[in-house]
């Protein structure tokens, strides 16, 4: 399995950062997470560290290195972090719950499935077109039977969610996915302070004009300026699929192969994917050796 | 085990079709060696010889491993592969590049180009004993951390993180350009539980979320090493640890007395890159590279006689409740 990922969280005009993201993968399995920590009710940010935590134990724990159920999985993980969230708020004896937006995407076997719980968004491209975004919990995305937003009140209702995470109602969320991934396309997951200011045909412009690396950054620069100084906080992580071409005979994963099965990595530590392998015999050690010359080759040839 | 140091090579070894010239550094991974190599040109070999786990006597060329220290000495094995590997793939002025990775005497050797001239901690300690208002001049900081983060943004784009980013490990060449060295740390995995690989972390440049394990790691990290590089050339010593700031967080208080002295804009960069939250300081490389490039004239707020009272009654304070301990931050006198 080979990707590139790119995350970014921007404080806008506010106080405090709400956002949080990251992810966290084995060897041939990954998931990406992003929540938005809800103003209008205490510790937000708190919501949010403790929605990824709780799904990220999870991952860790039943990714050995794929998720069996990933239906299961994603409702369990959801309903973990919505727990984690009640149960943070008794032990403190808070008046008000805190609470939180969550988007969680996993990807294994060559296909990402994913699921939400209020408006924070997976955007998924494929050369340049829209494959597919989720639809927001809030009353303009999903306006009850019979209503049809005007367009003023459609402004007004934007932020208005009817569910989320850490409120004392049981959590609404959308499971979806199976979605088989081509080479180069490209997930993103994003707070209401990215897709709220860009409009959905910039966001999938921008997403497809370059490498992760490049766009997000400068999507993200591009709200922030253009919402001013009242910006919401930024937050998106993408991922870009990296899958040999589809043609040639490796299959073979080869950014995560070194990870022992029971290895996982989590949120861009380092480089360094090769986590596990204790037997590091003379042959690992010779071809270890091997590869670094042939990387110093390399690079002495880039620079001449 | 005995606490002696495994013995340095001596001069004149012949390694890898390398020559010793001498020992010019030991640390916990092992000796960097100054040698040359076939054609004469000076070069630098690290040698992979950790002092806790292996032993070698004088004369000896292969080290020696207790048996029970066999596979923690073959993890560090993998953390020396894995700096290789990480210098390997970047080739910027301002990251020591890597030459050649050989294995011989039954350890493996980096080959490095070797760099003349001193580390940034050490240009601190001659420039803060000359007791002036300031440790540097604002020019030569900007001007010396433009260069560092330009090779920082290469090694991030490498989705690598340096994680030991301090004065020690900023190279000041002869010549005058600034290397990023030692990636070595970063990947320090002697204290390794379960999955987790724990780095190491020097205290006062390292950011809050290097002592908690669940964390999040990534550029910002770095950018907080950065920013107490920035303070450290500034105020002559490093800032307080990250816990100790938790505790009682007097960062801002240190840098409000350094205004009037350094312009407003570099001081607000540097208490933007030691934000407590990680989430609050610049999340890019880039993007602090954009505010600390800001042209534009230089804003300069003396402190006023009001301020100036509150900071002089804050050190009162600070004194008393610290007598005996470490001298208050305003009043820091090296050595």
């Amino acid at each position: 399995m080979k990707f590139s990922v790119f995350q970014v969280s921007r404080k806008g005009g506010r106080q405090l950062n709400e956002d949080r993201m990251g992810y966290s993968y084995t060897r041939s399995s990954g998931i990406l997470l992003l929540a938005d920590g809800m103003g209008g009710h205490p510790e937000g940010e708190v919501a949010a560290q403790l929605a990824l935590q709780a799904m990220s134990a999870l991952y860790q724990k039943q990714a050995n290195p794929v998720i069996e159920d990933v239906t299961a999985f994603l409702t369990a993980a959801v309903l973990a972090a919505h727990r984690q969230i009640i149960k943070y708020a008794i032990e403190k004896g808070m008046l008000d719950t805190p609470r939180t937006t969550v988007v969680a995407a996993l990807v294994q076997n060559g296909m990402v499935s994913w699921v939400h719980c209020g408006d924070s968004r997976l955007y998924l491209v494929r050369k340049g077109q829209l494959v597919v975004r989720t639809r927001d919990h809030s009353y303009l995305e999903q306006p009850p039977k019979g209503h049809t937003p005007t367009r003023l009140a459609e402004q007004a209702n934007r932020n208005i969610l009817f569910t989320c995470l850490g409120s004392p109602a049981k959590p609404q969320f959308d499971i979806a996915g199976p979605v088989a991934l081509l080479q180069g396309d490209k997930l993103m997951l994003c707070s209401d302070g990215l897709w709220g200011t860009l409009s959905d045909d910039e966001i999938v412009h921008e997403l497809g004009a370059g490498v992760v690396g490049d766009v997000v950054p400068a999507m993200v620069e591009m709200a922030l300026e253009r919402a001013g100084a009242t910006s919401d906080n930024v937050t998106a992580i993408a991922l870009e699929w990296e899958t040999p071409d589809a043609f040639a005979d490796t299959t073979h994963d080869e950014a995560t192969e070194k990870l022992e099965d029971a290895g996982f990595i989590s949120t861009m530590q380092s480089g360094g994917m090769d986590a596990d392998d204790d037997e590091l015999d003379d042959a690992a050690i010779e071809r270890s050796i091997a590869e670094i010359n042939e990387a110093i080759r390399r690079s002495a040839a880039k620079r001449r | 085990m005995s606490k002696v140091k495994p013995a340095a090579l001596p001069p004149d070894t012949m390694i890898g079709g390398y020559r010793i010239i001498r020992k010019v550094a030991a640390g916990g991974f092992g000796v960097v060696y100054l040698a040359l190599d076939s054609d004469g040109q000076q070069i630098a070999v690290k040698e992979y010889l950790p002092a806790s786990l292996a032993s070698r006597s004088p004369g000896e060329l292969a080290p020696q491993v207790p048996a029970e220290k066999l596979s923690l000495y073959r993890l560090g094995l993998k953390s020396f592969f894995e700096e290789g590997r990480a210098l390997a793939q970047i080739s910027h002025p301002s990251v020591v590049s890597v030459m050649n990775f050989f294995r011989e005497n039954e350890t493996v050797y980096m080959v490095m180009n070797y760099l003349e001239g001193a580390a940034l901690q050490d240009f601190i300690i001659i420039a803060r004993d000359q007791k002036l208002p300031k440790v540097f001049r604002e020019s030569t900081i900007r001007s010396l951390f433009d260069e560092i983060l330009r090779g920082l943004r290469i090694v991030h784009q490498h989705k690598m993180l340096h994680l030991d980013i301090k004065p020690a490990n900023i190279f000041i060449t002869d010549d005058n350009k600034s290397v990023l060295i030692d990636f070595g740390a970063a990947r320090e995995v002697l204290s390794k539980e379960g999955n987790f690989i724990r780095p190491m972390y020097t205290p006062g440049f390292a950011a809050p979320e290097m002592y908690r394990r669940d964390s999040s790691m990534g550029p910002w990290t770095d950018i907080y090493a950065i920013g107490a590089c920035m303070y450290a050339c500034m105020q002559g010593y490093p800032p307080n640890e990250a816990p100790q700031r938790l505790e009682k967080d007097r960062i801002a208080t240190a840098l409000t007395r350094l205004r009037g002295i350094y312009s407003d804009n570099l001081i607000e960069v540097v208490e933007w890159c030691m934000a407590l939250d990680p989430l609050s300081r610049p999340q890019s490389v880039f993007a602090l590279q954009k505010e600390l490039s800001r042209e534009g004239e230089r804003r300069y707020t003396k402190l006023s006689v009001a301020e100036k009272v509150r900071l002089q009654f804050d050190t009162m304070v600070t004194d008393s409740k610290k007598s005996g301990k470490a001298l208050a931050s305003s009043v820091v006198k090296p050595k």
